[in-house]
């Protein structure tokens, strides 16, 4: 067990003085990502592992600080969040291909957790609270909500991974980053006929997974 | 995995058809005698038909959900309220990283205000939660009055990993200063506190690693104001060294305090930090409770860029205490003094000497001239309050005896009278002398203490040290910097450079090669040659370089020593490319018959290559037969010689400088059989091509990085020749 270590931002007991609690990451934390993207870049595998938390945190800052400007939620699509995202967090001078391809990919993968933590927990609450694993087995698909939905597909994609990590990355990407064919194709160096075919077989995939057991 | 792809190519291949029975028939082709594989494909084809709907489902809940994601999800707000085994949470104290600190209430065994620190929902990989672990057990392992304690420790019902420490509500110590209004004494020991609790973690193996004014409270303990450190979030035990190149703590120190990071930290490996980085550390903290501001602005460090804050920090001399508080406006200036209970030019002179010596060897760039622990400054600082000498500056006759002086003064006066009175001097000097003596015997010895500790670290660091210029260097070089990757790599002289280190000499290399650098070419290609040495066991391009290099630069002992090294590296090869190469790299000057005999075993295996005519490439047969010829030119037998450059010339490629070698070797071969007629126009024809061709080491600038040493082999056989044409 190596710990690849970094500090706790702010302090972390109670202060008698101000501090300027920052919703919205200020110059200093933007050259981090900008940082670690870069060790990405230069295939240092922690880096991966580190931008992953990063860039979720900083997802649910904007979201966060969007909605508070936005009353309206539905206006709020992740495809938008994860571009401005993108714009506001990294400098101009690093938005290379590269970049943009590790950030997106722990962008959409942050999403995703945020979103199958978020209804797995409305799932335990409906369920009765407490911590047990959701039963999926018995759940209608056609009827499912959209929380089950979720955690349905969630659960698909790991096993999904293990088979094909190519055609799951690809789900992930446009789930959950709301990317096009083009940015993936651009972002994975592929082709487009490459990506559609993917695609296909894992919507195709998925389902058959999904209704294996029902 | 093989099976997949083929399924998927299948799949996709049949989506693409529309026909249904064309589909059908294309499928009993493509999974015949499959029966499994054609089950899958049909059953993804059935699936894919109904997927539509229900995929595009599950995409307008993803978007709808984003709206999820709002403040009143955070998992802190969920957890307020909520219980944890004994613990009561009320409210959110801060949070970083992986994890969220909150005030709580401890209900048994006993009732009192705790913190929790608890890992955030969503960040449960691997590396976060080891690294909650971690800061947990250095914490743990502490046990002082002046560090925050761990108290308890454990995991939630869903598994989330938390620790419990003794609250701490205080103010960090620059502000409590200053507010109190406290004088240099008493910041000073206050400051010694500090000291000392770094000292208990560096004894139990922690380096804090981000000791700066926030990281430390001062919060009153039975009416005491005391100081205690807490976060040690990056602190790393001594025994677990970080082997990759990890930039983690690297980032953590740019978040917030460039200013306090020691030089070694702001290098590009974490390898070599050790408890010599938290004195630095300690000593931008002193810097900063005596003048208000850290050795470096750290605006200035941020906004200067990545490079730039490393280079200030490991190179720029930061200004003394005494005279940075001459830089402050006016205004600033008397607050700071104000703030610290004096006037300014009170605060001057008490900054001016010992201060700042003491705070400037806590600062020292090279870790090992610093302070060796912190005891060793809090000793120093004591030292200072004590009249004291302090070990900050080598102790001169007249500097002892102005702290004897100040120490003793009553006494002092009391002699000094007495000895006016006996006017008999000798037995008062020689007494002082004797006292001033005694403290600098104990000053030397202690200098030699420190050295003999030091010594078997010594080696270590330097090469540690080099290691880090060589990567310092390959950044440099990464970013265009040439120049600089270069200079950098001139100094590193102890450091072993092994095969992963090639590619930047080669680089490097070539480029001054290119611009006509030929000397500084030379010195790159000769640490390339040592490392080739050391490693492969054959020739490549490599040693092309060097050696027409060598021979150019008019080097010829270093190219007997050159060549002997290249025939004792390639013993036992059995690869007909390195023969032709070490043959050729061998012979750019004449040998003498005996050494000849070196490269025969070299030479058999050529003659043996080439009888199987119909096996070699023309390639091949070209440099095997120039080589032979260079040998047989070598040794005399210039009927062979030219008969073996005509083979070659037969079977040429077309590559220019190749071509114009054997050209020049036939030319000279004829010349030595008494054709010199036939030999000067076969040479002035190969001086034309060299001439015409724009790349060639006459011309740098055309030069490519890949074709520079084909050329100037050329050159050199192309002279070579001429000489012997003039004669």
């Amino acid at each position: 067990m190596r710990p690849g270590l970094r500090p706790v931002i702010l302090f972390h007991h109670l202060e008698m003085a101000n501090t300027s609690n920052r919703l919205y990451p200020a110059r200093v934390e933007m050259s981090e990502i900008t940082m670690i993207l870069q060790a990405v870049g230069r295939g240092e595998r922690k880096a991966s592992e580190e931008l992953l938390p990063l860039v979720y945190e900083e997802l649910r800052k904007l979201a966060a600080a969007k909605l508070a400007r936005e009353s309206a939620a539905h206006t709020l699509q992740p495809t938008a969040l994860v571009h401005e995202a993108w714009v506001r967090l990294v400098e101009d001078g690093s938005r290379t291909w590269e970049n943009r391809a590790h950030f997106f990919g722990a962008a959409a993968e942050a999403m995703r957790r945020i979103l199958v933590d978020k209804a797995r927990r409305r799932a335990r609450m409906k369920h009765g609270g407490g911590y047990e694993r959701v039963d999926l087995e018995h759940v209608d698909i056609a009827a499912a909500l959209p929380d089950e939905k979720i955690l349905l597909l969630d659960e698909a994609l790991e096993k999904l991974k293990l088979e094909d990590p190519d055609a799951a990355r690809i789900v992930v990407l446009k789930f959950f980053g709301g990317l096009t064919n083009e940015e993936i194709v651009q972002m994975l160096g592929s082709s487009d006929r490459t990506v559609r075919r993917q695609w296909s077989y894992a919507k195709a995939w998925l389902y058959d997974c999904i209704t294996a057991g029902h | 995995m093989k099976t997949t792809a083929a399924l998927q190519d299948i799949f996709a291949n049949a989506l693409d058809i529309a026909d249904a029975s064309e589909r059908q028939a294309m499928l009993d082709r493509a999974c015949a005698d499959q029966p499994q594989l054609r089950q899958r494909v049909d059953q993804l084809l059935a699936a894919h038909e109904k997927s539509e709907d229900f995929i595009s489902d599950c995409i307008s809940v993803v978007a709808g959900s984003v709206g999820e994601m709002a403040p009143a999800s955070e998992p802190g707000e969920d957890l307020i309220g909520s219980r944890i085994g004994p613990y009561k949470l009320l409210q959110k104290i801060g949070e970083g990283g992986g994890g969220a600190v909150f005030m709580a209430e401890q209900e048994s065994p006993v009732r009192r205000r705790v913190a929790l620190k608890i890992l955030k929902l969503g960040m449960d990989t691997k590396n976060v939660v080891a690294r909650f672990e971690a800061e947990r057990q250095a914490l743990a392992l502490m046990d002082h009055p002046n560090i925050a304690r761990v108290l308890d420790a454990g995991a939630t019902k869903s598994g989330r990993p938390f620790f419990v420490m003794e609250l701490v509500s205080g103010v960090r110590i620059t502000e409590f200063c200053d507010a109190d209004r406290l004088d240099t004494k008493q910041r000073l020991e206050l400051f010694t506190k500090v000291c000392h609790a770094i000292q208990h973690a560096h004894q139990k193996g922690i380096i804090h690693r981000d000791i700066k004014p926030s990281n430390i409270l001062v919060t009153p303990v039975d009416g005491e104001a005391t100081p205690k450190v807490i976060d040690f979030g990056i602190a790393k035990a001594l025994e677990e060294k970080l082997t990759d190149k990890t930039l983690f703590t690297l980032h953590g120190q740019f978040i917030g305090t460039p200013a306090y990071m020691s030089p070694e930290q702001a290098q590009l490996s974490s390898m070599d930090v050790d408890t010599r980085s938290d004195i630095y550390s300690l000593g931008v903290l002193l810097y900063e409770l005596l003048t208000g501001k850290t050795p470096f602005d750290q605006g200035e460090l941020l906004a200067a860029g990545l490079e730039e804050m490393r280079r200030k920090l490991r190179e720029q001399e930061p200004p003394r205490p005494s005279t940075k508080i001459d830089t402050l406006g006016e205004a600033e200036l008397t607050a700071t003094a104000q703030r610290r209970h004096m006037e300014v030019p009170r605060l001057r002179s008490e900054l001016r000497g010992d201060l700042d010596w003491v705070v400037m060897k806590a600062l020292e760039k090279d870790r090992r001239r610093r302070y060796e622990t912190a005891d060793a400054l809090a000793q120093d600082v004591q030292n200072y309050l004590a009249n004291e000498p302090v070990s900050a500056r080598p102790p001169s006759r007249a500097y002892l005896a102005q702290k004897f002086v100040r120490r003793n003064k009553t006494v002092f006066f009391a002699c000094l009278l007495t000895f006016l009175a006996l006017a008999a001097s000798t037995v008062m000097s020689s007494w002082m002398y004797l006292r001033e003596r005694e403290a600098r015997r104990m000053a030397v010895a202690a200098e030699q203490k420190q050295l003999t500790l030091q010594h078997e670290t010594l080696q270590l660091e330097s090469l540690a040290e080099e290691r880090e210029k060589f990567m310092s260097a390959e950044e440099m070089y990464e970013n265009g910097r040439r120049d600089d990757a270069d200079a950098l790599l001139e100094q590193v002289k102890q450091f072993q450079p092994g095969s992963d280190h090639a590619t930047l000499y080669r680089e490097l290399g070539d480029w001054h090669a290119v611009n006509g650098r030929w000397s500084q070419a030379l010195e790159r290609f000769a640490v390339l040659f040592q490392i080739n040495n050391n490693g492969q066991k054959d020739t490549s391009l490599d040693d092309e370089r060097c050696g027409a290099l060598l021979v150019d630069q008019g080097r010829l002992n270093d190219y007997e020593q050159f060549r002997r090294d290249l025939v004792a590296r390639n013993t036992g090869a059995d690869n007909v490319q390195s023969a032709q190469r070490l043959i050729h790299y061998c012979l750019l000057v004449p040998a003498d018959k005996a050494w000849l005999q070196n490269l025969d075993e070299a030479a058999a295996l050529l003659r043996n290559s080439l009888q199987d005519e119909a096996g070699i490439s023309r390639g091949n047969w070209e440099n095997s037969a120039f080589a032979l010829a260079l040998l047989a030119y070598r040794s005399g037998h210039f009927a062979e010689a030219a008969d073996w450059s005509s083979q070659a010339l037969a079977r040429s490629e077309g590559s220019q400088p190749r071509e114009a070698n054997i050209r020049i070797l036939r030319a000279m071969s004829s010349f030595q059989n008494g054709d010199k007629e036939g030999a000067i126009s076969e040479l002035d024809a190969c001086r034309k091509v060299v001439d015409d061709h724009p790349a060639t080491p006459n011309d740098p600038a055309h030069l490519r990085q890949t074709d520079w040493y084909l050329w100037l082999t050329t050159k050199i056989h192309l002279r070579e020749a001429e000489n012997l044409i003039k004669k």
